[in-house]
């Protein structure tokens, strides 16, 4: 099923030096229930744009987005209920502490009492965050606030997870908690999106990936489809291949909205194009 | 809206506050400690001040009279050291070097050595006859008035010397037959019949309000800062943005927030100044000083609880534009910097209501806070009827002021540029290359916004310039032209080139329908009645200056005396031409935008009173406008507002022109125009009728525009979810 259908979104900003900055260019994907898609670019891509349209924080400037078949302008509400966003920008109070935190987003939620308490002493329990549930979030360290927002995004259940570069930051021992909570959350049959540039986390977590570059997506698949498709095993020798040739900037047509096989002559700008 | 989530943001967000050592510090425990350690310092300094003693040196103190020594005076002896100087030592060249650089301004360094050789504040030279013939030399006092203690011991000296000659005088006299009764001035006895509790109120009502103000704004500007800008910086914001709380009930939730410390600020330093002030001035009581004690007691509790009434609507308003403020900055350093500004904007509004002579009337009642406060005023003062007349006025634009201010807090949420805007730099050309590149058919409304700012500049400089013309025809011709096309029309027509790509849409130059276009003329016409009614309705409440009214009467004579095609060139057409090309054009044309009609027509009719000058013409002319405005923008061009302003000033010139000349309506027109005391006036039938057809008339535009009925809400056309 798919829970995330992204169809030639488009995102554009003014710009005072060319008028108009496209962050997205006529991207589409879609991702499905029980897998991890990973969406992979280096810093400015395009990543955070997208996920925040995803998370209904930005409006698209063309394009449709559904989330569980909500349209992300026009059901916003409904989206929001549907997803839980954790992002490296989306920070926890400092003077409440974990339970407190949890407890108010839970409330904004509308969880009724009965509901809302043991499905938070279940989410400290699996998360291990029952020693620190009072400490304020100024003491906590990077990893402990990494599990707050999880365990925040996780309170009222959402079919769709997005982890936009949720491991930034973390030391190895917290990035591994990180992965074995998105990998189990996947078994439990969500749909995970998860942004990063780490070429060893996109190895050890995603189903499949897309890989976004100034706006534009490259090319999209499983690991494997992809390193027959580009006859090239090392994956991080894959990216770096398609960001060069993504930067030569020839744009002889404008891509497909449609997943395929990849075509170095597909991938163009649509700037001229764009509505 | 879903209250809800509201109440939950809000008692999270008064929880974290409360939690915040730094804003407890600012809010509550500054304010409860500042002003009982103020009044501690203010009694130290008093006591310091009056053990303060000059020293006086007096040169030749031989030649005092000796019927009355000089340091016997009881009431300055203990306060003036004096010590005396021998002639030889400070001889009569070096004062009159000293008086020689005072009128010359010559080296003031020789005087300035005397007073410090002589160890003194002052120095008093005593000439050799003084007593004897006051015409003599005169008693010469060096002072240096840039020392503080100097210029009190000048006084004191004066004090001393003038009590000296006052008892000598008085005793002089007796010895004489017409005794010291001869030169007491006439006694006066003044009955104070106001109530001592009343007198301390008005004192303290012209105080309170001020501090009252200074404390909300501040109370509400730093929580604003943490609210958003700080939540921006420590990146929580997002994390609330992607929650279900819509960014209305944010803004909400945020905005109660605010205001719930703004009001426990400004509350809190009431009640720690009024104590303080009241303990601090009984005890100068006690010192003697009791008139002071008497106007600054403590304040009646019914004055305090007006006051306290008057907290709630200026809070809300400072609140809402603190946080639509502090929603612009990325930072809370950059939000600090936002204070200042605020600061500047909410001054005057306080400081009017200090200017003396200021009363709640019609006038000042719209003004936003000023408003308020005069009310808050009155109702301390304890006229409650007069308050009670104002109360809808001033109740009404509060609460438009506040919920423009949320609305404007909703708006900068909303904006994705203001809330994930990053700190774009780009040099200035590049800007003016991509304004140029990116032009539009039409303004945009912060152009339009610009314009209309730029145009009131003008002509603030440009009257200022013309003020001194004499009154002419020739003069009139001039500043008309100068005015209406080199400050109006001239800044509008060099945007519209420069600014958008279609001059015929910026200015709106819409082909009309003759339908409108007669009716437009019908409509000016019948309005002409209504407007001079509520003309001199405002004349009244607002009289004319004198020498505003000595320059209308000498313009009437002036028009009576010009060929009548020229005045309705220069009076009616021109103005008409140019006012409605900016106003109902430019102006229009980028506020409009967005759906902003009612914007539109609200701005538009506000730049064109102030574009007026005096204060009676702006009433009438904002009032006008906002008609101007309507039609404007049901017929979605300029022509119609064009044929109504221009029929309406030819109406006006000519009525002015006939009354002066003494002369009588035309017969055909008798039935609607008479004389009255010499001047022309409209008939109370044809007063009636106009009434009538002009609401006629205004219901066929609002049927029959080729505009859709405004809508005043309008569709979210962004982040409204």
């Amino acid at each position: 099923m798919d829970l995330v259908q992204v169809q030639n979104l488009c995102k554009s900003y003014p710009d005072s030096a060319t008028g108009e900055f496209f962050a997205l260019d006529n991207v589409s994907f879609v991702a499905k229930a029980g897998e991890v898609f990973g969406l992979l670019g280096p810093n400015g891509a395009g990543k955070t744009t997208a996920l925040r349209i995803l998370a209904t924080i930005l409006q698209p400037t063309s394009g449709s987005v559904r989330i569980f078949n909500f349209d992300v302008t026009s059901q916003a509400d409904y989206v929001r209920h549907s997803i839980g966003f954790v992002s490296n920008n989306t920070a926890i109070y400092d003077r409440m502490s974990a339970w407190e935190m949890v407890e108010y987003f839970g409330r904004l939620y509308g969880l009724p009492d009965d509901h809302l308490y043991p499905r938070m002493e279940k989410i400290f329990r699996k998360l291990q965050m029952d020693e620190f549930r009072d400490c304020p979030g100024v003491k906590m360290s990077t990893g402990m606030k990494q599990k707050v927002s999880i365990a925040r995004a996780l309170i009222h259940d959402p079919p769709v997870l997005i982890f936009d570069e949720a491991s930034l930051g973390l030391d190895v021992m917290v990035a591994r908690a990180l992965q074995s909570i998105v990998l189990d959350l996947r078994d439990q049959g969500k749909c995970i999106i998860y942004s990063t540039h780490i070429m060893r986390e996109v190895e050890r977590l995603c189903d499949r990936v897309a890989i976004i570059y100034k706006g534009r997506l490259l090319d999209s698949g499983t690991l494997p489809d992809l390193a027959e498709r580009h006859s090239q095993n090392d994956f991080e020798e894959l990216f770096f291949q398609l960001l060069t040739v993504g930067d030569d900037e020839y744009r002889p047509t404008p891509p497909s909205p449609v997943l395929g096989a990849f075509d170095p002559a597909r991938i163009s700008a649509t700037r001229g194009s764009t509505p | 809206m879903n209250w809800s989530h509201v109440k939950l943001i809000f008692h999270r967000e008064v929880r974290d506050q409360l939690r915040d050592r730094r804003t407890m510090f600012t809010i509550c425990i500054l304010p409860v400690l500042l002003y009982p350690l103020m009044g501690m310092v203010m009694m130290q300094v008093a006591q310091f001040h009056r053990e303060q003693h000059v020293s006086v040196a007096v040169v030749g103190l031989e030649n005092w009279p000796v019927d009355f020594p000089l340091f016997a005076e009881p009431k300055t002896a203990d306060k003036i050291r004096w010590k005396t100087l021998a002639s030889a030592e400070f001889d009569k060249t070096a004062i009159a070097l000293a008086k020689e650089n005072e009128h010359q301004s010559a080296d003031p360094i020789a005087a300035e050595k005397l007073l410090r050789q002589a160890e003194a504040d002052v120095i008093v030279w005593v000439p050799n006859s003084f007593g004897e013939n006051t015409l003599a030399e005169p008693l010469v006092i060096l002072s240096n008035q840039r020392w503080e203690r100097s210029q009190l011991a000048l006084q004191l000296v004066y004090d001393a010397v003038g009590q000296w000659h006052g008892s000598r005088l008085r005793t002089r006299l007796a010895e004489t037959h017409l005794g010291a009764s001869y030169i007491q001035p006439p006694r006066i006895e003044q009955v104070d019949v106001s109530r001592p509790e009343m007198k301390r109120a008005i004192v303290w009502s012209k105080i309170l309000p001020f501090v009252m103000l200074v404390w909300a704004l501040t109370g509400a500007f730093y929580p604003a800062i943490d609210l958003c800008a700080g939540e921006k910086e420590r990146g929580t914001l997002e994390t609330l943005l992607c929650s279900p709380a819509r960014r209305r009930e944010i803004v909400w939730g945020k905005l109660l927030t605010v205001m719930c410390f703004s009001i426990c600020t400004a509350l809190l330093n009431l009640a720690s100044m009024h104590i303080t002030a009241s303990i601090v001035m009984s005890r100068f009581a006690g010192m003697g000083a009791g008139g002071m004690m008497e106007s600054l007691g403590p304040l009646p509790l019914h004055s305090m609880g007006w006051l306290v009434l008057l907290v709630v609507p200026i809070s809300a308003m400072f609140s809402a534009l603190a946080l639509a403020v502090a929603s612009l900055a990325r930072s809370t350093k950059e939000g600090q910097y936002y204070l200042m500004p605020l600061l500047l904007v909410g001054m005057p509004l306080v400081m009017i209501p200090m200017i003396p002579g200021v009363v709640l009337s019609p006038g000042t009642s719209i003004v936003p806070i000023t408003g308020a406060v005069l009310m808050s005023r009155a109702l301390m003062d304890g006229e409650y009827t007069h308050a009670l007349l104002h109360l809808p006025t001033v109740v009404t634009v509060t609460i438009l002021c506040c919920l423009l201010a949320v609305r404007w807090a909703v708006r900068q949420f909303e904006s994705e540029s203001v809330m994930f805007g990053g700190n774009e730099r780009s040099s200035m050309s590049q800007w003016l290359r991509n304004v140029w590149r990116q032009r539009e058919s039409t303004p945009t409304p912060n152009e339009s916004i610009l314009c209309g700012l730029l145009i009131l500049v003008c002509l603030f400089f440009g009257r200022l310039a013309l003020g001194g013309m004499s009154l002419s025809w020739h003069s009139i011709v001039q500043s008309t032209i100068v005015i209406q096309i080199g400050m109006i029309l001239a800044p509008a027509l060099i945007m519209a080139t420069m600014l958008t790509r279609s001059v015929r849409k910026s200015l709106r130059l819409n082909p009309p329908r003759c339908t409108d276009l007669f009716f437009a003329a019908g409509l000016a016409v019948c309005m002409h009645p209504t407007y001079a009614a509520f003309a001199a309705v405002v004349s009244q409440e607002y009289k004319l200056g004198d020498q505003t009214t000595s320059m209308l009467l000498q313009f009437d004579t002036i028009i009576s005396s010009t060929p009548i095609w020229g005045v309705l060139l220069v009076l009616a057409l021109i103005p008409a031409v140019c006012e409605e090309m900016v106003f109902r054009g430019f102006l229009f044309a980028g506020l409009e935008r967005n759906s902003g009609h009612l914007r539109a027509i609200l701005l538009t009719s506000l730049f064109f009173g102030l574009s007026h000058g005096v204060l009676q013409q702006t009433i009438t002319a904002s009032v006008i406008g906002v008609l101007l405005g309507w039609i404007a923008y049901r017929t979605g061009g300029i022509a119609c507002t064009l044929v109504f302003h221009c029929v309406h000033n030819s109406i006006s010139m000519l009525l002015a022109a006939h009354s002066s000349r003494g002369e009588h309506a035309p017969q055909w027109l008798s039935w609607a125009i008479e004389s009255v005391e010499g001047r022309l006036a409209y008939s109370s039938l044809w007063c009636w009728l106009s009434i009538g057809i002009s609401i006629t008339l205004i219901v066929w535009f609002a049927t029959n525009g080729s505009r859709q009925p405004i809508r005043f809400l309008r569709p979210s056309p962004d982040l409204r979810t």
